[in-house]
């Protein structure tokens, strides 16, 4: 081929209504990455999570083996260097190399911006970026095309920046395999899944329809919004719809994703509270010499338009309550624990997720078993 | 364009007592606030390297020989092999002391502890700590000359609830180090333990038992309540 962004379509010429309607001819075929349990995770890191300003994100937050996670960011539930994460990590080191080693197109370019692609595997040998503008993932009608970018190095997206998909492309079907790092400027917009093998940084305000998984190092994330939403086969939009929330087609004015028209229907509260009487409780006789340490977890969320409340505790689903009272009890092993509350509501009130520390006494919990004296002495 | 990571495993050491400190913890030491541990819920063979292939280490039961707890044992780092399984490199019990494996992380489950139990056999005095910070500090009776106690980084092994007749009651915490002296005491393998001085002679603060380290019956069963399987221990000179 002359150049490979001569725009074919099963070998026929289309003329697209866009200003750079350019795609690679002959692009590989590409197949669905498998993700396993990193599938689960909106953010996945291996060394630090980082945060500044107010991070949401709608799934699994996960860390290992490091267990440094600074800023509270919201998730739905955050495994720190326990069993689920570290069999995610397995499972992203599968999808990344799955994804490295799929049959893939070069590209011709290391400028995304106002590029179109069509499903398919793409390569870039050293640096990819998409400096300004928009750049289009284009289903051509098929629900499940899937979008494949390998990355020799970096990542980087300028400000403002934001990824189309049209004619039914899904989120849940791009995927960037990054040999290094990937940046993603202020206020941009991105799709897909990331698999990073170092670091992934979000710049203020970056939002994404999709998950930032890094192997080896840290995601670092700054007043960010990540929504990972799965498949939904046979959607075949028409019109383009800028990734990130709100990519479902849907008229948005890009804060949250809703329709304006359910905005105005919020009346939801919900706060949580540890209720008197934990057994073993700070400042009960329960537990005398342990600093502020309970033998069990008491706790009740209380508000209005409370739908219903799933609790959880270090990652673990403990409860879910449907009708109130919104209350969980739960007795843990010695040591700290983080109890969560995911709280949704009758209403179109945003659902949202409380947290509270809580450490369970060791010296109400341990009773060592009978056994022989067989020691030196 | 990068491939995977090939055949050859990717290793992560664990920021923990068991990477971190280079040098013994003691007190007033600096120790690492949380321990990561895994609980087998199998039995296990450890090996060499993180593969299924490597030489065997030793083979590790499910279960603690003298309470039949569960066995629980501190991380010092994990690794994905070529197959994408993951693994972990643990302590181990037993003999040679010192002893580390790479374990399957499948059938496992993945534990930390806040606790720390630091021996200082010159001072002849135990220090605990939790998140990272002394707690408690007990004056202990340790090995003799001819019997001492061994120096290294170990862990707890299981604690043991012993009955009024036993010698070194009420409680024993069975650890993972075992004396270089006595290949056998006591019908036992030359396990060293921290316990208590029932039944048995010796000031605390002096240095004449046969390699465990003896503790007022009130300081041992602070420590029985409270220390459990996994946590780490450290012996210095």
């Amino acid at each position: 081929m002359s150049s490979p962004f001569h725009l074919k379509r099963a070998g026929v010429a289309l003329a697209v209504g866009f200003a750079c309607a350019a795609v690679p001819a002959a692009a590989q075929a590409a197949r669905q990455v498998g993700l396993g349990t990193a599938g689960n995770f909106s953010v996945l890191a291996g060394s630090t999570v980082t945060n500044t300003g107010p991070t949401t994100m709608s799934s699994q937050l996960g860390l290992h083996p490091g267990t440094s996670v600074t800023g509270a960011p919201v998730a739905s539930a955050t495994h720190i260097s326990d069993g689920p994460a570290l069999q995610a990590k397995s499972d992203l080191v599968t999808g990344y190399n799955d994804a490295a080693g799929q049959a893939s197109t070069a590209l011709a370019t290391a400028e995304l911006s106002g590029q179109r692609f069509v499903a398919g595997a793409y390569r870039a040998s050293s640096s990819l970026l998409h400096s300004a503008g928009s750049v289009t993932l284009d289903a051509q009608g098929d629900p499940n095309a899937v979008f494949i970018f390998q990355i020799g190095s970096t990542l980087t997206t300028g400000s403002g920046t934001s990824v189309a998909l049209v004619n039914g492309a899904q989120a849940c079907n791009v995927f960037w395999q990054v040999g290094s790092s990937a940046t993603f400027g202020t206020g941009s917009t991105f799709v897909g899944t990331v698999m990073a093998l170092t670091t992934i940084t979000a710049n203020t305000a970056a939002t994404f329809n999709g998950r930032l998984l890094a192997r080896n190092a840290a995601v670092n994330l700054d007043t960010n919004t990540i929504i990972t939403s799965g498949c939904a086969p046979g959607t075949t939009g028409d019109s383009p719809t800028t990734g990130g929330p709100g990519s479902d087609g849907s008229p948005t004015d890009g804060t949250d994703g809703l329709p304006p028209a359910s905005r105005s229907n919020r009346n939801g509260t919900a706060t949580l509270q540890r209720s008197p009487g934990s057994p073993g409780s700070p400042g009960s006789p329960g537990s005398p010499g342990v600093r502020d340490c309970a033998e069990g977890f008491r706790g009740t969320v209380r508000g209005r338009q409370i739908k219903r409340v799933v609790f959880r505790m270090d990652g673990k689903r403990i409860a879910n309550r449907t009708s109130s009272p919104f209350r969980v009890f739960v007795r843990a092993m010695p040591g700290k624990h983080v109890i969560k509350a995911r709280v949704s509501f009758k209403d179109a009130t945003v659902a949202k997720t409380l947290k509270m520390d809580y450490r369970a006494c060791a010296a109400a919990l341990l009773r060592p078993r009978q056994g022989p004296s067989r020691f030196t002495g | 364009m990068r491939r995977g990571v090939g055949a050859s495993a990717v290793v992560l050491a664990l920021a923990g007592w068991g990477t971190s400190l280079a040098a013994p913890a003691h007190a007033g030491a600096r120790v690492a606030a949380s321990q990561p541990l895994v609980e087998l819920k199998r039995d296990h063979v450890a090996r060499r390297a993180p593969d299924a292939d490597a030489r065997p280490v030793d083979a590790i039961p499910i279960r603690r020989p003298l309470t039949g707890v569960r066995t629980v044992l501190p991380v010092l780092a994990s690794a994905i092999d070529g197959k994408g399984q993951a693994w972990m490199r643990v302590r181990l019990p037993g003999r040679p002391n010192g002893r580390k494996g790479w374990i399957l992380a499948a059938k496992t489950r993945s534990r930390s502890t806040a606790w720390h139990v630091a021996v200082d056999l010159s001072e002849r005095r135990v220090s605990v700590y939790r998140d990272g910070r002394v707690e408690r500090q007990w004056q202990a009776i340790v090995g003799s000359p001819s019997t001492p106690t061994p120096r290294g980084l170990f862990f707890v092994e299981e604690a043991v609830a012993l009955s009024p007749l036993d010698a070194g009651g009420p409680y024993a915490l069975a650890a993972s180090a075992r004396s270089e002296v006595l290949q056998e005491f006591a019908g036992g393998p030359g396990q060293i333990a921290l316990h208590g001085t029932g039944n048995l002679a010796g000031a605390l603060g002096t240095a004449v038992s046969h390699g465990c380290i003896r503790l007022s019956p009130a300081a041992i069963t602070w420590l029985a309540r409270r220390i459990g399987a996994g946590t780490p221990l450290t012996i210095k000179a």
